[in-house]
């Protein structure tokens, strides 16, 4: 359970508690272990050390830990174009920009007409994208880059908002190009503070006080949510968002009690004003679900019962939506555990939706990885809450995530199919297994960054590495880089593994392998380990190092190496383990039941 | 918030033991202070008294006793 003090970063957050308690709170979040580094480098067009030292204590509570660099005040353009060497030494990992609509160099004049308004948005755009283009060329960094908020006065008045000359105007407009080019760029993402400052309200946003004596463009209650907002973006950078929504049924998706009122007595609808905020709750996590969020149902209801909800006329969510169903007297930690287990995730990739106190405490005391925010009773409440705790915050959505929800449907096929079969081989060879193996090529590299960072369970290193990195594996003539995308008879799994090696001289040495848990016991990586034979034999090498480290969650690929032939190395210890393997001269193909085609390999620029 | 509630809160801010701070002190003397010190306890001092302080307020302001003044903690 998290200490009273931890408790103060729960929802509702209150923003002066977290302000008074930052020095407890970051003494206690240091705790942890595991913590993931990261360099983030904050430039400011205004004073960020507030922003700074709330993002430490949001980050840290996302299992980040953060090392900073922080531009001078209103340095966060010439710290780019003129390469400030500590800048540059610095290394960020991201680049976070800090402006607001006090940076705006040129805003309209009151006589300019459409023309000199377009030319004014061009040139401002112009200054941005000459920072945005110097980092992404010379830093590799991934920007985050803050839209604009609105000012408090209008000089205009409403003419503001249409007028060339109003300042309103004028930002939403340079928000627009923003936004234009976010899309354009995939390592550039938007901070949306448009949104924020509206959330909160310019009054809590700006304060005179804070302008004028700090020259901070926000209050310390925006730099709260404003902090919170930027790691929310830093977790899903790097894989750390939930991924699976567990469910309760009455009174949480629909209101009343499917047991005893039967479908016709649920409330759902647009005919009551309760029945409505429900309809309301199941389109959020509709939405939810369409974009990759995995659904499932965990209620204490006769399953029968429980299904038959799902037949209500006005119900958005449909059975078929659910890639797991629990409907059953168990105790629900023990349902959800199972529900892990059934969909191959972690118990920290699950959030837990209930109205039922006593079910949310029993849940939070018993599975502490579990997400259990606290919704309360009141349907019309739970979006906000979830949305609020940033758990399925995404840095893209990537065409895997859109085709997930179809997976996992495909799934129970697969799984009802399965049951027919007493020999698990012969299951395999049903399945009608194909695979495309490939040279890390940059359709796919969004995909590679995204499953490198998630992936947890089939992961011999745990290593993570940014687009950038990953950019520079694929360019690089001294890696190996293969990823593996499977589809069978009941549908495409997508990109599901990924391996890469650095090359010294005939040896190539592994120290990137993973693998969907989608995929798991289909003899995938058996097809990803032929295709590595495969281009050794073509690049002349003739021995394989493969590294495992040992992680509280890989525990399954303990013995991955062994299993395929290796011999264990005697540099290794028990936290580093170095598996040796050479190839034979008549290496014969390991994958049985899974055809194979191998795209052709791209040419690294350095070769 | 009273004089002793706003000295704990100013102690816990800042990262002391509760009780450090007795009213007489200087700000920039103080233990823990950063650049993030004062902006911190003029937020305290707004939310204390529900109100907001004006720049000129805070131009003056270097001593707790003048905080303590601020947030109207008597």
């Amino acid at each position: 359970m998290p200490s009273k003090v931890l408790q103060s970063l729960k929802y509702p957050v209150v923003a002066a508690d977290i302000l008074r308690k930052r020095h407890s709170l970051k003494q206690e979040l240091l705790q942890q272990t595991n913590l993931l580094s990261t360099r983030i480098a904050i430039l400011g067009g205004s004073t960020t050390a507030e922003i700074r030292s709330m993002l430490e204590i949001f980050l840290l509570v996302h299992g980040v830990r953060p090392e900073f660099y922080e531009s001078g005040y209103n340095r966060y353009s010439e710290d780019v174009l003129f390469e400030s060497p500590s800048l540059w030494s610095f290394k960020p990992d991201i680049v976070f920009i800090h402006t607001t609509w006090q940076n705006v160099l040129e805003f309209p004049e009151l006589t300019d007409g459409e023309a000199e308004f377009e030319e004014r948005v061009r040139r401002e755009i112009a200054r941005f994208e000459s920072i945005w283009q110097k980092i992404h060329n010379d830093l590799g960094a991934l920007i985050i880059q803050n839209n604009f908020d609105l000012p408090r006065t209008r000089p205009l008045g409403n003419l503001e908002a249409f007028q060339p000359s109003g300042r309103l105007n004028f930002l939403l407009r340079l928000n627009a190009e923003f936004a234009n080019y976010a899309r354009k760029h995939s390592r550039f993402l938007i901070n949306d503070i448009l949104y924020l400052s509206s959330r909160l309200g310019l009054d809590a946003w700006y304060g005179h006080t804070y302008w004028y004596n700090f020259h901070m463009a926000v209050t310390p209650t925006a730099a709260v949510a404003l902090a919170q907002n930027i790691a929310g973006i830093v977790k899903s950078v790097y894989g750390k968002s939930k991924k699976c929504l567990v469910l309760d049924l009455d009174n949480t998706l629909w209101g009343g009690v499917i047991g005893d009122d039967g479908v016709h007595g649920l409330l759902l609808g647009r005919d009551h004003a309760v029945g409505e905020a429900f309809l309301d709750f199941q389109r959020y996590i509709k939405n939810l679900q369409r974009r990759g969020v995995i659904l499932a149902v965990c209620s204490k209801n006769e399953t029968e019962n429980a299904k038959e909800g799902f037949s209500h006329p006005d119900s958005i969510l449909k059975l078929e939506d659910f890639a797991a169903f629990k409907a059953n007297w168990n105790p629900k930690p023990d349902n959800i555990r199972d529900i892990a287990s059934e969909l191959n995730i972690g118990l920290d990739s699950i959030v837990f939706v209930d109205d039922n106190p006593a079910e949310r405490a029993l849940v939070s005391n018993q599975l502490p990885e579990v997400a259990t925010p606290e919704v309360g009773t009141d349907v019309s409440r739970f979006a906000e809450i979830l949305e609020y705790e940033r758990f399925f915050e995404t840095d893209k959505i990537v065409r895997d995530d859109l085709s997930r929800a179809d997976y996992y449907s495909a799934n129970a096929q697969r799984s009802a199919h399965e049951a027919q079969f007493s020999n698990y081989g012969e299951f395999l060879k049903s399945l009608e297994m194909a695979a495309e193996i490939g040279s890390f090529v940059p359709i796919y590299l969004e995909r590679i960054t995204q499953l490198i960072n998630k992936t947890n369970q089939f992961n011999l290193t745990t290593k993570r590495y940014t687009s950038a990195e990953v950019e520079a594996m694929s360019l690089d003539s001294e890696f190996i880089t293969l990823y593996g995308r499977l589809t069978d008879k009941f549908g495409d799994n997508g990109l599901v593994s990924v391996l890469a090696g650095r090359i010294h001289d005939e040896t190539v040495e592994v120290d990137l392998w993973l693998m969907s848990c989608r995929v798991l016991n289909r003899e995938m990586e058996l097809a990803m380990f032929d295709a590595l034979i495969e281009q050794c034999r073509a690049r002349g090498i003739r021995a394989i190092k493969g590294i495992y480290i040992p992680s509280k969650k890989n525990g399954m690929v303990a013995n991955h190496y062994r299993s395929l032939g290796f011999a264990r190395e005697s540099e290794s210890d028990e936290s580093w383990q170095a598996w040796g393997y050479d190839i034979p001269e008549s290496y014969l193909p390991k994958t049985r039941f899974i055809s194979v085609f191998t795209k052709p390999q791209p040419v690294p620029a350095n070769a | 918030m009273n004089r002793t509630e706003f000295l704990l809160q100013m102690d816990e801010i800042l990262g002391l033991k509760p009780g450090t701070l007795k009213g007489d002190e200087k700000l920039d003397e103080l233990q823990n202070w950063d650049s993030t010190s004062l902006v911190s306890l003029i937020g305290l001092a707004e939310t204390s008294n529900n109100v907001e302080i004006s720049p000129e307020q805070v131009v003056g302001c270097s001593t707790v006793a003048d905080l303590l003044r601020l947030a109207a903690a008597n």
